[in-house]
């Protein structure tokens, strides 16, 4: 028996296996997974580990162990789309833990949500003063929603009465040095457009460039695989180390 | 990619792989008489029994062979402790038969049979 190839064969198939299963839970990012999906995904990985080096038992159960936690995630991820209710009692709900200005204490104390929580989540929204919030709520997540009091919130174009452009996504123009051609009828120019432009700064060929981007005003943004720095930045602690692109 | 690949293709790979961690029950099978394990293990108990002790090590060295090609086969889809348990068991029935010990090799030829039963099980 070769116990190496059986660990490779086997860490293959765990790999893809977690692979494809976990493409199916969609796009959630990890900040916004609460503690029970952070546990279920260490679970998950603990079992594909399990899975590819535990050699003393058979693959196949180890893999159903696998697909089970996999699908039962699945179902619970579905049941919480579909039902409200389901939803609230997996997920929780959303608590407000700063009202008009008052720390809700009863409410800190069942979600045992500290003051010292409450200060460093508003610190991380810019907030250092609470007499400035208004309401602030603690998501399922854990994260905390700031809303300020009027007097303090930002003025905004709208305010003003100020319009500004159109804004749109930016497309790729060229990734890699090659150019992207559906994205070049989609931003509305020309392969000969693009050319022109780029010989325009200097460039002779799309190979040097490493990416260029087009915005709604048509302002490409271009950088090159060779960059011309001439005040060079270095924050590295070992200048000696540092790489130059 | 087309919308059918991103389904099919996913659920190929997957079947592909309970296939390969399932087949030790196909893979189990003689395919010929080099590998067939129980024909081997049956031909040294008769020698044993009729204490002809050159038969009985001829005998093993097939059981020896027939059992490394079935490991290349089943080293996939089988627990490593039964793999080593039957190993250590054909090494306990070489010592049984150079020292010509019956019942040790009888007991011996029982336990690497009963490993046998049990591997992919």
């Amino acid at each position: 028996m070769n116990e190496s190839l059986v660990v490779v064969v086997r860490g293959l198939m765990a790999f893809f296996t977690l692979l494809i299963m976990t493409r199916a839970f969609g796009k959630q990012q990890v900040a916004q997974l609460d503690f029970f999906e952070y546990v279920l995904g260490i679970s998950i990985g603990s079992i594909a580990a399990t899975l590819t080096t535990d050699l003393s038992t058979k693959a196949f159960p180890q893999w159903v162990g696998l697909a089970t936690w996999v699908g039962a995630v699945l179902v619970l991820q579905k049941a919480n789309v579909k039902w409200r209710a389901v939803s609230k009692y997996f997920n929780g709900e959303p608590a407000i833990v700063v009202m008009d200005g008052k720390i809700m204490e009863k409410t800190m104390r069942r979600l045992r949500y500290t003051a010292s929580d409450l200060l460093t989540q508003l610190r991380l929204k810019d907030v250092f003063d609470l007499s400035q919030v208004a309401y602030a709520v603690l998501e399922t997540n854990g994260q905390l929603a700031v809303l300020l009091k009027p007097e303090y919130q930002p003025v905004v174009r709208k305010d003003m009465n100020l319009v500004g452009p159109p804004e749109a996504v930016t497309v790729e123009l060229i990734f890699n040095g090659v150019i992207v051609e559906p994205n070049l009828q989609q931003a509305g120019v020309s392969q000969e457009w693009l050319l022109q432009q780029l010989r325009g700064q200097g460039i002779q060929d799309v190979s040097e460039v490493f990416l260029a981007t087009i915005n709604a005003q048509k302002q490409l943004y271009i950088d090159l695989y060779k960059d011309k720095i001439a005040d060079w930045v270095d924050i590295d602690d070992e200048p000696q180390k540092r790489v130059r692109v | 990619m087309k919308r059918w690949a991103k389904i099919v293709l996913p659920v190929m790979v997957l079947a592909l792989f309970v296939l390969v961690m399932t087949s030790d029950t196909y893979l189990k099978r003689p395919r010929s008489y080099k590998d067939d394990v129980g024909l081997h293990i049956h031909n040294v108990r008769s020698a044993v029994l009729a204490e002809d002790w050159a038969q009985g090590q001829a005998s093993l060295a097939e059981l020896d062979q027939a059992w490394r090609l079935m490991l290349a086969r089943l080293q996939f889809s089988v627990e490593r402790d039964e793999i080593r348990k039957l190993t250590t068991s054909l090494a306990r029935l070489r010592g049984a038969l150079l020292a010509q010990d019956k019942s040790g090799a009888l007991m011996e030829l029982a336990e690497a049979e009963q490993h046998w039963q049990d591997l992919g099980r």
